[in-house]
């Protein structure tokens, strides 16, 4: 009983020093909502540096060109906030269905086997 | 004063909308069987998985050697000593015995540890150690569920159903080795349809009907309860 006691002391420490989360606050999913708002801030920050893009010189000079250079790279940086909004929202709403998607695989891996087993004519049911 | 080992407060928890516990409150005090008895559907093994940390409560609180661990992951708490040995067994059947048993060395103990302590407990196992699992009896296939999660050295053991599917003899066998295993210094919360067998191994029991715990008493106390919990009344 002494050893089962200390076992208990053990469990408690580790109980203790686990670090734990707040399931509201869960990575996945604040993940998942900073994609969607980067895919947004994305589109609209390309069609700003389109629209801007209309109104800008284009006329000969060092202004008018260089200021279309600026909508450019505007518009580049929001197409790559939009692609990574995308990968980050594809990874984590993908995350969750692949993990119900693997639990499945498993339950239906299980299934068939004691379709096999039983079909052998073996009793399981003991 | 020693402090229980799992207490849940007014603990709710729910399948998207729908709501299956709707605060429940339970104690396992140290080295004690807890039975979590009640009918189909009354959401003793939800209450089962969210202790387990499989998953999370809606409201109220789980509290683990003292401590409260609501969000806490599935793998650390077993990694502390918390082991669920679910309803179905949760053994791979594609596996063998051996193999089985091999995944419980994520615990850092050899699996020659593990086998030697195993087929201590269930000798039973020895004979079919390169047997795949699928094909063993369904007694066996719970020996070696029981076996695997034990090897794990829990402080903290929930099971779900150890009875379904078995026949008695089985059953009593399997509840025999609980009671040694409870004797060890483990405490238990085990949930059962049919209560007969558990109440004999039991401390305490606690009757769930409707996501609520209705009654918390010794079984002698509980017994006479159980046909109204079952039929409704």
């Amino acid at each position: 009983m002494i050893e089962s006691q200390q076992r208990v002391d053990d469990f408690r420490q580790e109980v203790a020093d686990m670090r734990l989360r707040d399931p509201a606050t869960s990575r996945d999913r604040n993940l998942l909502r900073v994609g969607v708002l980067m895919m947004l801030v994305g589109i609209v920050l390309t069609v700003v540096a389109y629209l801007g893009s209309q109104g800008a010189s284009a006329a000969y000079n060092t202004s008018g060109p260089a200021e279309q250079r600026d909508y450019i790279i505007v518009a580049i940086m929001g197409l790559t906030i939009s692609v990574v909004g995308a990968a980050l929202f594809v990874r984590y709403s993908f995350a969750s269905f692949l993990r119900f998607w693997l639990a499945r695989l498993i339950y239906e891996q299980q299934a068939q086997t004691d379709r096999i087993v039983g079909s052998t004519g073996e009793d399981t049911t003991d | 004063m020693i402090s229980a080992l799992l207490e849940l407060r007014h603990l709710r928890a729910a399948y998207e909308q729908i709501e299956v516990l709707h605060g429940v409150d339970l104690v396992v005090p140290p080295a004690s069987v807890v039975a979590l008895l009640g009918p189909n559907g009354a959401g003793k093994s939800t209450t089962l998985r969210v202790v387990a940390g499989l998953h999370a409560p809606s409201g109220g609180d789980v509290f683990i050697a003292g401590r409260r661990v609501n969000g806490a992951r599935a793998d650390d708490l077993a990694r502390a000593g918390l082991c669920l040995i679910p309803e179905g067994k949760g053994i791979f059947p594609n596996l063998t015995v051996r193999e089985n048993l091999r995944m419980a060395t994520f615990t850092g103990t050899p699996l020659a540890q593990i086998e030697e302590v195993s087929f201590t407990r269930f000798p039973r196992l020895r004979e079919r150690r390169r047997q795949l699992a699928g094909t063993l009896s369904g007694g066996e296939q719970q020996m070696l569920a029981m076996a695997r999660g034990l090897a794990t050295d829990p402080a903290l053991l929930l099971l779900d159903e150890l009875s379904m599917g078995l026949a008695p003899i089985i059953v009593e066998e399997l509840y025999e080795m609980v009671a040694q295993v409870a004797r060890e210094g483990v405490s238990i919360l085990v949930v059962e349809q049919f209560a007969r067998t558990v109440l004999g191994v039991a401390d305490y029991a606690a009757i769930m009907v409707h996501g609520q715990i209705v009654r918390v008493g010794r079984p002698d106390e509980l017994e006479a309860e159980l046909s109204a919990a079952y039929l409704g009344g």
